[in-house]
């Protein structure tokens, strides 16, 4: 008798400690919430796998003293983050303030401006800075009769401020975001106590933007840890130039690599791990919805203050364009042959298409994971959040590689032949890829908004009789949609320049705007991709007019 | 006339371009305004059918500049003489020239109407590691890649049949070293000078020579570039850690000069900025499609590193139920007309000797490359740790 008691106090126990470490007693968290948010990250966990198979490949005494011998490198990835990051936020907060809080003129225009940085890609670039102040640049060239010395742009400092420059965009829109819901009234409450903007801002406004800065910063982090293309075209010797090496040795080096992504994982848990201390935010609840209502006067300032996006813009927008219409002209001047089928502008078209899919994709797969992770302090909740910033530190190529053998050779394994036929190459799957890479980013996004909500609107919402479903629908959502959108924006940009994923994956005879540009570079005719980069840019900023005036009025 | 200095040869040529006398017999137009049109012109070209180069079908696959012109007579087995291809194919692409392998297709295609094909391109690494990561589901019959590395990488994975001897048998065997791939198209190091500053024989016959040369100081590198690492990785396996180290720092202490990439380095060889450069032999030869009274011509060096051809090649993917379209397919690309295609818009190297380079040089059989196995070029882990330990990366 007392046995099956205590068996039954037990497995009572022990559901309750699952209960809890699940968060099910947590407010607005439900069992398919849960199930929904365990899958989405075991899906885009998968994978791993692969990583993990070929990896297990590698003798143990070469895989010894592979990792050993990455410890240089290790550090100059981590100096480089830690400046990417650190400036990215100098950068990306002050742009936020100008253009939400303040009346510049044109905020609207600067917005889109000051955000598309994130649609170059870094082989455009830093090509474009090496072509310009490397040696025998353009600029430096123009410059040199002037006795004006450009300083080294190869090394740390030249990596550090091309990556800032196209990447700050991150911590731009989600501080952005947070702004936006920023209910205005504590400004103004401030105010009366007579507390002057900046004070005001470190005491009331920036505890609240906190969580989002951070996401940002995070994504900034990751990105610079991740990125191929800018260290190796800069000539700094960071981690992923070791992974680019061994898959571009054959032989063993495919698993070397995989072996080194894994390593580049494990850091990128640490990190995500570490940035989960500063970042949770505090209680601190803001119910206002979206508004960018001017709360500081520039004064006299008004239209100077144009000049920091101008400037921005003249080094992140201008300079690239304009090295690459020079490179058009020259191109021009030589005249010589060009193969392959001249630009149509289908490739545009297939190119937002594809990234409207992928931002539609992981947007609905980002709302459940940011929710309940917002929502609830559990054990798990925080697990599920985490485990998507991996596939965002998983290099573009090794995640391709992974969707290849797994949807080709494993499927035809499992399934037949067709089955693998049927997915391997199809645009589900290339659309996949991109939500694996760029999950965390709107998660990210979101999940500072979710955090934002003050908990005692949605009680009041329930009180009144509210179902959960509706409160999320009438309540959650509209507060949280600016962080929702800025992850939106965020995956859109990143998917119109992901390249990598895109020449592994795509449907064949599906052409897109980079994988153009891939093709026209590779030939070495540079100055063939001026108009596609071109076009690249704006077909991406009028995209982006729908996802960034949103909350411009009350 | 193969015995005379190859210079002396193509100048001759590059002359003999500039006279309006030759330009018509390629029969693609006339006059020097011609443009490229796969079949659209020939409406008021009076050419009087010359046999073996103003053939209406050689002006589709010939370029259109002034390299193109004039060329001399061109052997090799005909498309007319191959089997026709049928069917579909798909065809994996590593690289892919911007675009001039994908036009080379449209135009077999439009040859033969019952003839689809559908390329797939990514980097030569990429499509090499796809290739292995799908196995033996595979959705691709050929693999046309513009690097040896990748494609011995895939043969070494068992993923490729062997060529029949037919196929393979044109081609000079460095260029397959085996059955598993066969050459198409090369690409060969080479030293660009500027005729107005240096005389050929000022450069040195071993490329090793070079930093105690004298003119080592205003010659310009690429370090940055591939071609230019494959370079260097040639060095390090055929003479050995210390002497490649020993050879850069050379030329670092004598003052090389570094560019962006090896187009630029043409360039500025032709501009006068240099004497000399290292490069890839096409780069100068685009120079000289654009500014044909440009002072620059090229120099080879004999058996050693600097003479190194890499080649584009194509392998039959084992898993394909198409082999006989698959062989056929790289067959066509072995064509008299195919090659010439190469030769003439991409100015590579020409496989097989019946069709000579543009610009006058050397044919591919009067070539001296050293012994190498190409497909240890993939191998510039090494290479990169030397280089940046010397401090050129």
């Amino acid at each position: 008798m007392g046995a099956v008691g205590d068996a039954a106090g037990e497995s009572a126990g022990v559901r309750q400690r699952l209960r809890r470490f699940l968060g099910l007693d947590d407010d607005g968290v439900s069992t398919p919430l849960v199930l929904l948010s365990g899958a989405i990250a075991a899906a885009v966990l998968s994978p791993l796998i692969w990583l993990l198979l070929r990896a297990s490949e590698v003798p143990t005494d070469e895989a010894l003293s592979l990792i050993g011998s990455s410890g240089d490198v290790f550090a100059n990835s981590l100096a480089l983050v830690a400046v990417v990051t650190t400036a990215s936020v100098l950068l990306g907060v002050p742009l936020a303030v100008l253009t939400v809080q303040t009346d510049l003129p044109f905020r609207r225009f600067w917005t889109v401006v000051i955000a598309l940085p994130l649609v170059i890609p870094s082989y455009v670039g830093a090509f474009a800075y090496i072509s310009a102040f490397g040696p025998d640049g353009a600029l430096a060239d123009a410059l040199a009769p002037f006795g004006v010395q450009i300083p080294e742009v190869y090394g740390l400092g030249g990596t550090a401020l091309v990556l800032t420059l196209f990447v700050y965009p991150y911590v731009f829109l989600t501080t952005r975001a947070a702004l936006l819901s920023f209910d205005e009234t504590q400004l103004e409450a401030a105010r009366t106590l007579n507390v002057g903007y900046l004070s005001a801002f470190r005491r009331v406004i920036l505890p609240q933007i906190l969580p989002a800065v951070t996401a940002g910063g995070l994504l900034v982090a990751l990105y610079a840890l991740s990125d191929f293309g800018t260290p190796s075209i800069m000539q700094y010797d960071v981690f992923t130039r070791m992974i680019y090496v061994e898959l571009n040795s054959f032989g063993d080096g495919r698993n070397n690599a995989t072996l080194l992504s894994l390593q580049l994982l494990t850091v990128t848990a640490v990190v995500v791990a570490l940035e989960s201390r500063i970042g949770s935010g505090e209680d601190s609840g803001y119910g206002a919805a979206a508004s960018s209502t001017a709360m500081i006067s520039l004064g006299r300032l008004r239209w100077p203050a144009m000049l920091l996006p101008a400037l921005v813009s003249t080094f992140t927008l201008a300079l690239p364009v304009g090295i690459l219409t020079m490179w058009f002209v020259r191109a021009e001047a030589l005249a010589y042959e060009v193969g392959g089928r001249a630009f149509e502008w289908g490739f545009a078209l297939n190119s937002v298409y594809v990234a409207a899919l992928a931002a539609a994709a992981t947007l609905a797969l980002a709302i459940p994971v940011a929710y309940y992770s917002g929502r609830s302090r559990a054990r798990f909740a925080w697990l599920a959040e985490r485990a998507t910033y991996l596939g965002y530190a998983m290099p573009g190529v090794v995640l391709a590689l992974a969707l290849v053998f797994f949807s080709s050779n494993q499927l035809a394994a499992w399934f037949g032949p067709s089955v693998a036929r049927a997915v391997y190459q199809s645009l589900p799957l290339l659309v996949f890829a991109y939500v694996v890479r760029f999950l965390p980013q709107a998660v990210g996004a979101s999940r500072s908004s979710v955090l934002g909500v003050d908990p005692a609107l949605l009680g009041a919402a329930r009180v009144l009789g509210e179902p959960p479903r509706r409160v999320f629908r009438r309540v959650t959502l509209p507060l949280i949609a600016p962080g929702v959108l800025a992850g939106a924006a965020l995956v859109f940009l990143t998917t119109m320049k992901e390249l990598d994923t895109t020449l592994i994956l795509h449907p064949t005879g599906f052409t897109t705007l980079v994988t153009y540009i891939w093709r026209v570079q590779e030939g070495g005719y540079y100055g063939r991709a001026a108009l596609p980069a071109l076009v690249l840019v704006v077909v991406s900023g009028l995209s982006m007019i729908p996802l960034l005036v949103q909350g411009r009025d009350k | 006339m193969t015995e005379e200095p190859t210079s002396k040869r193509r100048r001759r040529l590059l002359a003999s371009i500039a006279s309006a006398g030759l330009v018509g017999v390629a029969g693609c137009g006339g006059g020097g305004t011609e443009t490229d049109g796969p079949g659209g012109d020939g409406t008021d070209t009076p050419t009087g059918g010359n046999e073996t180069i103003g053939d209406a079908e050689f002006s589709e696959f010939r370029g259109s500049g002034a390299l193109a012109q004039g060329r001399e007579e061109i052997s090799g087995t005909r498309i007319e003489d191959l089997p026709n291809l049928e069917g579909e194919l798909t065809i994996y692409l590593g690289g892919g020239e911007g675009g001039l392998y994908r036009d080379l297709i449209n135009k077999l295609e439009d040859i033969y109407p019952d003839f689809e094909a559908t390329p797939r391109a990514s980097g030569t690494a990429d499509a090499a590691n796809t290739l292995i990561s799908e196995g033996a589901a595979t959705p691709a019959d050929v693999f046309w890649s513009v690097d040896a590395g990748s494609l011995a990488a895939v043969a070494a994975e068992d993923l490729t049949t062997e060529l029949p001897s037919d196929v393979t048998d044109p081609v000079p065997d460095e260029f397959h070293p085996n059955s598993e791939w066969v050459g198409t198209a090369g690409r060969a190091r080479a030293i660009p000078y500027n005729t107005d500053a240096l005389d050929e024989s000022e450069i040195p016959d071993d490329v090793m020579d070079l930093p105690g040369s004298g003119i080592a100081g205003d010659m310009g590198w690429a370090p940055t570039y591939g071609a230019f690492q494959a370079f260097i990785t040639a060095m390090r396996i055929t003479e050995g850690e210390d002497a490649t180290r020993q050879w850069i720092q050379g030329m670092v202490d004598a003052g090389i000069t570094e560019y962006a990439n090896e187009f630029f380095v043409s360039n500025a060889v032709a501009d006068g900025e240099l004497r000399a450069g290292f490069a890839n032999h096409y780069y100068a030869l685009r120079v000289q499609a654009a500014r044909p009274s440009a002072p620059i011509d090229l120099a080879f060096t004999s058996g050693d590193a600097g003479a190194l051809i890499n080649v584009a090649g194509a392998a039959v993917l084992s898993a394909s139920p198409k082999q006989e379209l698959a062989q056929n397919f790289v067959r066509h690309l072995l064509s008299a007309e195919v090659q010439e295609y190469f030769a003439t818009r991409a100015y590579a190297y020409p496989m097989i000797p019946g069709v000579p380079p543009v610009g006058g040089l050397p044919r591919i059989d009067e070539l001296n490359p050293p012994e190498f196995d190409l497909a240890k070029l993939s191998n510039i882990g090494p290479t990169v740790d030397l280089m940046r330990e010397v401090g050129v990366l």
